[in-house]
């Protein structure tokens, strides 16, 4: 094994009952090498990577660090290696303060007699903040009720924290806004400069191509490709990961704003305090218009505040063909609105129900009968069609969601309001977290709205994705709008960049 | 995120906010208790009164403490009033034999190791707690008639505690000892790995795990923490009573009802106050208000259960204005 190479897998194997999630995997990675690990959902890379860092053991196959056997029994003694993980599904505990989060489970070592000293935890870990460079996170704060990219930036301190000479990112660019994005990747170079390496997950394939030295192409758990990031293009790496040539036609191909005259919903003064200030926008018929701003820019609050998720302290949603105004969630549900969040295991989806229950849970109110009862076989019935209309992969109806993939949940998710009659749908970063397939029928789903005569709310921390989707993308900057921007103007990522920032 | 800029000081900022409510709280108190005592013609501020308001809060502070961990990491157990029973057993045995260390060491031991034995059925029978808890209430019940220590009818019976042993239900005593049990509870929760460990399991057991954190032994823990404070409980509650009743059928559940009231205040103020100290605080309240009703002749039982439980809604609303989402 030559000098330089930090991590050996040989023929590694997993097994999930009857699923071989992980087939004979080989690869290496070097030291100072930035790897990217891409597949569809369900492609086995999450699996893979939950083996390094010793959260499954291997059913069979060999792994070498650095020469040496390496065959973690657990997180910790991958931590004890100098390897370390961030999750895309785990995360962080609501109820302890940021700063315990990032020592949890190491917390003896800030201990003295008995007691663990929290002032010099916090400065510990807002040493590593400082370190590494990180955004500013209350360390004393309970993590509750902090944002998702909050809580990932937590988690990714945590795992900073153990002096990884091997750092495993699951997912985790999907969750950031594009300035915290770009912190990341200034990281992943940081880590690369000190000789250490990274395995990055990521469904962006431009983003992996721009930020890796190879990737490694996974598919039904099985590695189908292994190349030189600079000697390769999406389309390539694309083909490899599905089998087949992906079309065309993945954002919208017109350079021309669509919509009707109609105004579904007028958002007027809308003032959620600390979050955003005097958001006024109107959505017309077969519009998707898009919101995109940094982290602090209010992109996520206009979605729930529009929904009626928070209550503003001022300003009104006012939905046009109905006359009246939204203030709360039941009551946009009512009247034709839809509301598809960013953490949808969390704030969408019932994840230890049934994808049966989540499919016909929004359409209760049609599907009932006269006196309330609900027949079954209606259920059933909309359930069975909905999971074939959007090819669910599952064992059947009565499948729990938490067992599925990514791509699969959001399906789920998105789906199920597209079973009713919506007039307006909110979009809260709807690609998060799945692949290129599921993304391009994703996109897909929601050109379909447009052509239906819905609007679109289309909110995303991906630059690419609103400025391929939207007819017109208001910019927002600390809680207020910016610009807006029509698709037949100056459309490009570089003209909204300079008004985000 | 939520702000990308850094902030001074703010560990000290939330530790002032703390103490600013803390006092805001007592000020509360205090203006209610002048309040009370106008109502009842000067009988709720008399010495007599707040002796005997301060003794009751003791025992019931201390069964509050110890659910503090078990709800903590996300464990319920229905058998902890059949435990006080036993331990309350165990504490007039024990002292009657040996005297004082017999008397402490006798509730504890037993209130420690049933509380501990839970937690193992807990934690390696994978019972849903709640059901587990109920089973054991039974068991630890039919234990207690079956001990039939001065049997007196068949379904109730009582043992006397030595006159001479009932210090500890005595001021200024008990609240010596219940000034001891708030810094050791305090610093346990806040400022100990397992404590720390146990706050974990009950946010998220799968990331504690995979954090490293021995669920097991986290579980067991919970188990000896806990049952050292129902223990100690134990020893109070007899101390004061001086003898212990029960009758079977899941009746030893009621016992836990005050301390329960008094977890669930504490919840709601947790979120501006750190809840191990918000628990004598509302130890305080809500036996004030039993007295205060007392005072009043509202009769006792069912009605002032009636005031206690609009009194917490009430409290509730208050506390949780502003919460977003689903409070649970």
């Amino acid at each position: 094994m030559s000098a330089d190479i930090m991590l050996e897998i040989k023929e590694l194997n997993k097994y999930f009952g009857p699923t071989h999630a992980n087939k004979d995997i080989s690869f290496t990675i070097k030291k100072g090498e930035i790897k990217g690990l891409i597949g569809e959902n369900g492609s086995g890379k999450s699996t893979l990577i939950s083996q390094i860092a010793g959260l499954y053991a291997s059913d069979s196959g060999t792994m070498l660090l650095n020469g040496e056997p390496y065959s973690p029994s657990s997180p910790v003694d991958a931590n004890n290696h100098a390897i370390s993980i961030v999750m895309q599904e785990l995360g962080v505990i609501g109820s302890l303060p940021a700063g315990v989060n990032v020592f949890l489970g190491r917390t003896k070592q800030f201990t003295k007699n008995g007691i663990v000293n929290l002032k010099s935890l916090n400065k510990a870990a807002a040493e590593q903040f400082k370190k590494w460079d990180l955004p500013y996170v209350p360390l004393n704060k309970l993590t509750d009720g902090m944002m998702i990219e909050t809580r990932k930036i937590i988690e990714l301190a945590r795992a900073l924290s153990v002096e990884p000479q091997l750092l495993l990112l699951d997912e985790i660019t999907q969750s950031l806004s594009m300035n915290n994005r770009n912190k990341l990747y200034e990281l992943i170079n940081k880590l690369k400069s000190m000789g250490r390496s990274v395995i990055v997950i990521s469904h962006d394939v431009e983003e992996l191509i721009h930020i890796t030295d190879s990737i490694t192409v996974l598919r039904d758990g099985e590695v189908v490709g292994d190349v030189i990031s600079n000697d390769t293009s999406a389309d390539d790496i694309k083909r490899m990961m599905v089998g087949r040539e992906i079309s065309g036609d993945y954002y919208r191909d017109d350079m021309k704003p669509e919509y009707g005259d109609d105004v579904v919903v007028s958002v007027r003064n809308l003032t959620v305090p600390g979050e955003i200030e005097d958001v006024s926008f109107d959505v017309h018929e077969s519009e998707i218009l898009g919101f995109c701003g940094l982290s602090d820019s209010g992109i996520h609050t206009v979605g729930k505040a529009v929904y009626g998720l928070l209550k503003p302290s001022g300003g009104q949603v006012y939905l046009n063909s109905k006359e009246l105004v939204i203030k709360k969630a039941s009551k946009a549900l009512r009247n034709n609105m839809a509301y598809v969040p960013k953490d949808r295991d969390n704030e969408a989806l019932m994840i230890h129900a049934s994808i049966h229950d989540n499919f016909n849970l929004p359409s209760l109110t049609e599907l009932q009968g006269s006196i309330g009862y609900l027949s079954p076989g209606k259920l059933k019935k909309l359930a069975l069609e909905m999971t074939n209309k959007l090819s669910v992969k599952c064992t059947d109806i009565y499948q729990t969601m938490d067992a599925l993939s990514g791509g699969n949940k959001q399906k789920v998710n998105l789906g199920r309001w597209l079973a009713k009659d919506i007039k307006l749908l909110i979009l809260d970063c709807p690609t998060r977290g799945v692949d290129v397939g599921v993304k391009a029928y994703i996109y897909s789903l929601i050109k379909e709205a447009k052509k239906n005569g819905t609007a679109t709310i289309l909110i995303s921390d991906e630059l690419t994705e609103v400025l391929g989707m939207s007819d017109r993308l208001i910019v927002m900057k600390d809680g207020r709008v910016n610009d807006v921007i029509h698709r037949d103007e100056d459309f490009t990522e570089q003209s909204v960049i300079k008004v985000m920032i | 995120m939520q702000t990308l800029k850094s902030k001074q000081n703010p560990p000290q900022e939330k530790n002032q906010n703390q103490a600013i409510f803390a006092l805001i709280l007592i000020a509360v108190i205090i203006i209610a208790a002048i309040v009370f005592n106008i109502i009842t013609g000067g009988e709720f501020l008399d010495s007599t009164n707040i002796v005997i308001v301060l003794s009751h809060i003791v025992w019931p502070t201390f069964v509050a403490w110890g659910f503090c961990f078990l709800f903590a990491c996300g464990y319920t157990d229905l058998s902890i009033g059949a435990i006080i029973v036993l331990g309350s057993f165990a504490t007039t045995i024990f002292g009657n034999w040996l005297g004082y260390p017999g008397v402490i060491l006798g509730g504890i031991f037993v209130g420690t190791l049933l509380t501990f034995l839970n937690f193992n059925v807990f934690a390696f029978t994978k019972i849903p707690s709640w059901i587990a808890g109920i089973s054991l209430a039974m068991i630890y019940e039919a234990l207690a008639v079956f001990l039939k220590v001065n049997k007196t009818t068949e379904a109730l019976i009582y043992v006397e505690m030595d006159k001479s042993l009932r210090l500890l239900g005595k001021l200024p005593w008990s609240v010596i000892v219940l000034a001891i049990g708030l810094v050791c509870a305090y610093i346990v929760y806040n400022r100990t790995s397992v404590g720390l460990n146990i706050r974990a399991l009950g946010g998220n057991k799968e990331v504690s795990k995979a954090l490293g954190i021995n669920i097991t032994k986290t579980l067991l823990m919970v188990g000896l923490i806990s049952g050292l404070f129902i223990g100690l409980a134990s020893v109070i509650q007899q101390s004061i009573a001086g003898r212990t009743l029960v009758k079977t059928g899941l009746t030893s559940i009621n016992m836990m009802f005050h301390p329960l009231a008094i977890v669930l205040l504490a919840q709601v103020l947790q979120k501006r106050l750190n809840i191990i100290i918000a628990v004598p605080i509302c130890s305080i309240i809500i036996y004030a208000i039993f007295n205060l009703l007392t005072l009043v002749r509202v009769p006792s039982g069912t009605l002032q259960e009636a005031f206690l439980g609009a009194f917490l809604i009430a409290f509730g609303i208050i506390g949780q204005r502003g919460s977003k989402g689903v409070v649970k």
